[in-house]
């Protein structure tokens, strides 16, 4: 008995010890210093810098060609990578903000510019710009996207990208059924009916009823009506009688010309659905077109902007702008700005675009050969910057924004495609919450 | 007395009939109302596991409703170029050392519940069921904070023992439960014997409590295997990913690889089925056994 009492002591010692070494051995880790409230420093200009990509796994690849070429061209400083997948990119920032760990440059969307900036976690970027060798390369439009979103006249984004509605359309079916490209509004309803069986499950559109609703509601409505601007004076123009009318004829396709799963379609099911199946048209942006390319192939489909009105004028709303942001708790800030430069240098920016299919923000990369062959990416670039064509500016500054557009309406656009509550009451109470967030952005600014 | 036995051979002569009733009545039941039902469940339960081997199985572009061709070309994606190799090897490191470290803690915790009576247990029995309505996203700063302070932020580390702390109340609670079933009297037979009490829990008592550890080891580890919030929040580094972050990594702001998404998928469930397929039988007994007295 004696020995085994030994023995079981000996057990519990090294469980003991074991778990001890475990955790020892396990943290290594660092301290995850920086958080809003560290001012940072500019550092030498030289060693390592850590970079949160906001769209990690998709965009890791040719993140890692760039920070390879960084690296080649500044030897002195090395920049460590981090992915972030794209749906957790906002609470890792907030947490951080919150608890420590922020990077020296982050991949910050104008989708959450707002949120991030209000918490005083980023470096205003204007005079940084004004004497590099970026200014006046990039699109000013975005650099106007970019600093409303950030909440007034700083620049807190140094711009990559833009990303720009976009109607897909399948050309063997419209060819099939004889029908023109879905070009103006009017020919995108009637290409919507003509394509629909539902007896042989064919259907003309498909409708994003689920997470990520409200924007291409709006792009539609808008696109529709013509109306050009979000406000008119302190209120929103979201409730405007054209606009409700817009959005009941819009709301209208879905189970006549659409599938009656769109309920919950958000852009993951939408997307697999139309490259799976046989729907005439769907309404995203260009970063599915390398999906549609894999599934369709070339011949089978084709992109375009938003429909214009009948007398040619388009008018869409402004898409999210993805761009680099410095961080005030940097101390590095001088390898940081280095960093941004080159990754939106004509070159880099090219590369980066062409791999994510986007606009490039730089306006040197905008006219590169790949753009030229990408025809859906060539005809964005020319509505963003065409002459008929109108953006209305949606109010992503809105701290509110993200919590309106989504939490608070998503539920409201099933109930409207349910039948269960009339455009007019959805988008008054949309207009209602928007008018009040503006009212309190108004207040503090 | 003797009118207190007669019901008991009444009861003793009637109880081989019963089953034979049962029999009958089962067999009186058509199998097509058995049967159907099952089936339609089944079909409901399993379409979707189709869809994923569908898409995992099949040529990207392919609209085919059968993985024929197949291929391996998503696994091999995910594997190498998605780097889910070595989420996996980080995944195991994280599933195994929670479901150690919060068997070995809740084993001695709750053999104190079971065993001991002190002045605030049913104050700790209360706080530990209460823990359980704080959800983990809560603490997040906190834990970032006290991680980051002890130099543990980007380790696994920091995951492993934030896994366990959230495991631990729910895991002492049962294991206690476990405990409160062994009879005290075959400890102090082996007291009597010359045991300790420490060698009379080893020889006597943890044997007996196999299912109920079981139970909870499996319930640590698959919580563990699956959770995302802890990974995407304290590690930062690639290297040191766990598979549920790599998963979501594979979704995109516009983007979706279907294909590698479902192998990814099916990567990160073969451990979780495989467990409970070896387990299923000590799982049941297991988490009944500690139902029975909380």
């Amino acid at each position: 008995m004696k020995t085994s009492i030994r023995r079981s002591r000996r057990a519990a010692t090294a469980v003991a010890l074991g778990s001890v070494l475990a955790l020892t051995a396990t943290a290594c880790g660092d301290d995850g210093s920086g958080g809003a409230g560290d001012k940072g420093d500019e550092g030498s200009g030289k060693g390592t810098i850590t970079f949160w990509d906001n769209n990690g796994g998709v965009r890791t690849d040719i993140w890692k060609q760039i920070i390879a070429d960084f690296e080649k061209k500044y030897p002195d400083i090395k920049v460590k990578y981090v992915g972030i997948p794209a749906a957790s990119a906002q609470s890792k920032y907030d947490t951080a903000i919150q608890g420590g760990g922020l990077p020296d440059v982050g991949g910050v969307g104008t989708a959450v510019l707002a949120e991030v900036a209000v918490q005083g976690a980023l470096e205003p970027l204007d005079s940084r710009l004004k004497s590099s060798s970026l200014n006046g390369k990039l699109s000013q439009n975005l650099i106007d996207v970019s600093k409303s979103a950030g909440g007034g006249d700083t620049l807190y984004q140094i711009p990559t990208s833009a990303n720009n509605g976009t109607l897909w359309y399948r050309t063997d079916l419209f060819k099939a059924a004889g029908l023109d490209a879905p070009t103006t509004w009017a020919k995108f309803y009637a290409a919507a009916d003509k394509l629909t069986d539902k007896a042989k499950n064919k259907f003309g559109f498909t409708i994003r009823g689920g997470e990520g609703s409200i924007a291409p509601a709006l792009d539609a409505v808008y696109g529709q009506t013509g109306i050009t601007s979000f406000w008119n004076g302190d209120k929103t123009t979201v409730n405007d009688p054209k606009n409700v009318a817009a959005l009941a004829k819009y709301v209208g396709l879905f189970k006549k010309d659409t599938p009656s799963a769109d309920l919950n379609n958000d852009f993951t099911k939408m997307v697999a659905q139309w490259d799976s199946g046989t729907i005439g048209m769907l309404s995203h942006n260009l970063g599915s077109y390398q999906d549609h390319l894999k599934a369709l192939g070339a011949d089978k489909f084709k992109g375009i902007p938003n429909p214009t009105l009948d007398d040619g004028t388009r008018v869409q709303i402004s898409n999210p702008v993805d761009g680099l942001s410095l961080f005030k708790s940097s101390k590095n800030k001088e390898a940081a700005w280095k960093f941004i430069e080159f990754a939106v240098s004509a070159a880099e920016n090219s590369k980066y675009n062409e791999s994510a299919g986007q606009v490039p923000a730089n306006t040197e990369a905008a006219s590169a050969a790949w753009i030229q062959k990408s025809e859906p990416t060539q005809l964005a670039a020319a509505a963003l910057n065409g002459a008929d064509t109108k953006i209305v500016q949606l109010p992503y500054y809105l701290p509110d924004w993200n919590t309106i557009s989504k939490a608070d309406n998503e539920p409201n656009f099933q109930k409207l495609l349910l039948g269960k509550m009339t455009a007019k009451e959805f988008l008054d109470t949309l207009a209602d919450q928007l008018n009040k967030a503006q009212a309190d952005w108004k207040k503090n600014h | 007395m003797i009118t207190e036995i007669a019901p008991a051979r009444e009861r003793e002569s009637a109880a081989p009939q019963q089953p034979r009733k049962v029999r009958r009545a089962w067999d009186e039941v058509p199998r097509w109302q058995i049967y159907v039902p099952l089936g339609i469940y089944l079909v409901f339960t399993l379409i979707p596991f189709y869809w994923i081997l569908l898409f995992a199985f099949r040529p990207a572009g392919s609209t085919s409703l059968v993985p024929w061709p197949m291929t391996f070309d998503h696994f091999q994606k995910v594997w190498t170029e998605r780097s889910f190799g070595v989420y996996f090897q980080n995944s195991v490191y994280v599933g195994v050392a929670t479901l150690i470290l919060t068997t070995v803690v809740a084993l001695a915790g709750g053999y104190a519940l079971a065993r001991f009576e002190f002045r605030i247990k049913r104050t700790f029995m209360l706080a530990l069921l209460c823990s359980q309505f704080v959800p983990g996203a809560l603490l997040l700063v906190p834990l970032f904070q006290i991680f980051a302070k002890l130099q543990m932020i980007n380790s696994l580390g920091s995951v492993i023992i934030a896994e366990t702390v959230f495991q631990l109340p729910l895991s002492m609670i049962l294991i206690s439960g476990f405990i409160r079933n062994v009879p005290q009297s075959l400890e102090e037979a082996a007291w009597v014997d010359g045991c300790n009490r420490l060698a009379a829990f080893r020889i006597v008592v943890l044997p007996l409590l196999r299912p109920g550890l079981i139970a909870v080891g499996s319930f640590a580890f698959v919580h563990a295997w699956n959770h995302f919030l802890f990974a995407l929040m304290f590690l930062s580094d690639q290297s040191k990913q766990t598979i549920p972050v790599g998963l979501n990594t594979l979704m995109g702001a516009d983007s979706v690889d279907l294909g590698a998404l479902a192998a990814g998928g099916i990567v990160a469930a073969v451990p979780v089925v495989i467990v409970f397929a070896f387990i299923q039988k000590w799982l049941i007994t297991g988490f009944s056994a500690g139902a029975v007295k909380g």
